[in-house]
């Protein structure tokens, strides 16, 4: 009768101490995944503002901007003249400099109008095996000065910059 | 015996739950342990993200003036510091380190977690060759010595801005015995006349009680050359052994010679500026290989008499004012008649 609730409990040790590790091996189980869902969600988040900011880089090159002499540089505008060769400079630093700017991403400009159907790819580096890009659009104005004798001629435009993780 | 058989179980149980108890407890105690060890890291690395996202934002868009408001972090200490061409800022203490070859920042060499003051000025050459950002907090105190117009300007500029609660602790005085430390985290003393701050001269009393990090000065010999100085026991120690030049075209804003104020030491000094002017070299490229010659390209046509030279391109950076200031000239004549350069 005494070995039999001895056995009894036992097994009613055994069974809580399985439970409470089963319990435990939930909670574990539980935040892993948390832990993985917030773990992507924050390469997501990471990406978005990777984004963002290679977009803000762009919008204020120097190498691409509208100067006007001494005045400040005018918004969100591009200079034909520099914008149409600017890839080859980004080209020759690409490793040693550029890169450093836009990382892994493609940066292209299209006009929209006049509809000339002319779009400039001004930097390309795609990461090798990438499993995301996200792009991310903006309006521009594309000032040509030799277009027209006179007054500069403005078109406009779209830039799209792609970056990959 | 059955009792002492009794009284044996009854104390293993107990012994036997106070193990596992324990056990348990621990483990927990050790989760909670990690998990207070990465949260940390984790802040001090989401921090440093907001920051880099931050000085992106604000470096890019010039002449702008940001305040952020960084004092809930008062326990942690950045850290800035620039070698070899690459930047890096960081919460000190920790790993986690932001490394930029790109953007010129100037700031002093430690800032506390205080309200952060952050200003870009565009650096122009005399085309515009990048922004620069000044990094500073407000419990890092300026001293202006002399009356230079400069000084002024700098006054004007650093005055508290009630649309963006940009707001520098600068100060304007005659004697340099005036500077008090206050509840400052650290002194800079900005020396116009060249004088009152040298080699070897006694640092202001009242700051002597300070950490010699904590206490530095910048003279200007020239308007276009800077000295750093650094308090050494109870003396200021020069840190430049020949005065640095500062390469700008000089008139307001003078955007070089505001980061050598905002520059903790010599060092930051120049390796942001070596930044500057390997940009300089690209964006350069830009106007002269590509730009000056579609314009002349342009011109020849209307023009085919006009000639097809290029700017000669100095030898060294002491040159590079004189050859931009020809430029800058040439483009405001150009500006009467023809299409400018930039």
């Amino acid at each position: 009768m005494k070995s039999r609730r001895a056995q009894l409990h036992m097994s009613e040790t055994i069974a809580v101490l399985f439970i409470f590790f089963v319990l435990v091996l939930f909670g574990l189980l539980f935040y892993y995944k948390y832990q993985q869902v917030a773990v992507k969600e924050r390469q997501e988040e990471l990406l978005a503002a990777r984004a963002m900011d290679t977009t803000l880089k762009v919008l204020f090159l120097p190498e691409l901007i509208c100067s006007k002499g001494e005045a400040e540089p005018e918004d969100n505008c591009f200079d034909l003249l520099k914008l149409r060769s600017v890839n080859e400079i980004f080209k020759d630093h690409l490793e040693d400099y550029y890169f450093n700017i836009f990382s892994y991403s493609t940066i292209t400009v299209y006009q929209v109008y006049p509809e000339t159907g002319d779009t400039w790819v001004l930097y390309s580096k795609t990461k090798p095996e990438f499993t995301r890009v996200e792009p991310t659009y903006f309006i521009v104005s594309l000032r040509d000065e030799i277009k027209s004798i006179g007054e500069p001629h403005y078109g406009f435009g779209v830039v799209k910059v792609e970056v990959y993780s | 015996m059955i009792p002492k058989r009794g009284q044996i179980e009854l104390t293993f149980n107990w012994i036997y739950i106070l193990i596992a108890g324990v056990v348990i407890l621990l483990f927990f105690i050790g989760i909670v342990v990690k998990q207070k060890a990465s949260s940390e890291q984790q802040l001090s690395s989401d921090v440093l993200r907001i920051m880099e996202s931050i000085f992106t934002g604000a470096g890019v868009s010039e002449k702008t003036k940001n305040s952020i408001d960084a004092s809930s972090l008062g326990e942690y200490v950045f850290y800035f510091q620039c070698q070899e061409g690459v930047g890096e800022y960081g919460v000190a203490g920790t790993g986690n380190r932001v490394q930029d070859a790109i953007a010129p920042l100037f700031s002093p060499a430690e800032l506390p977690g205080a309200r952060l003051s952050l200003w870009s000025l565009p650096y122009k050459l005399p085309y515009k060759v990048i922004d620069f950002l000044f990094v500073t907090s407000e419990n890092t105190k300026y001293y202006l010595l002399g009356e230079a117009e400069f000084a002024t300007e700098f006054l004007a500029e650093t005055t508290p801005d009630a649309g963006v609660q940009f707001r520098l602790n600068v100060q304007s005085i005659t004697d340099p015995e005036l500077a008090d430390p206050g509840q400052n985290f650290q002194v800079r003393l900005v020396d116009f006349t060249n004088i009152l701050v040298q080699d070897g001269l006694p640092v202001p009393s009242r700051l002597q009680s300070l950490d010699d990090t904590k206490v530095t000065a910048v003279a200007f010999p020239s308007p276009n050359h800077v000295d750093y100085y650094q308090k050494e026991g109870m003396v200021w120690k020069k840190r430049t052994p020949n005065p640095l030049p500062i390469v700008s075209l000089g008139g307001l804003r003078d955007a070089a010679k505001y980061a050598a104020i905002f520059a903790g030491n010599e060092e930051i000094y120049t390796c942001n500026m070596q930044k500057a002017f390997r940009r300089l070299q690209y964006v350069t490229e830009v106007y002269t290989e590509h730009k000056l010659p579609e314009l002349q390209a342009y011109y020849t046509i209307l023009h085919p008499d006009i000639g097809d030279s290029k700017p000669d391109c100095p030898s060294s950076c002491a040159e590079l004012p004189d050859s931009a200031a020809a430029i800058k000239s040439l483009n405001e004549q150009l500006r009467l008649n023809c299409l400018t350069l930039y």
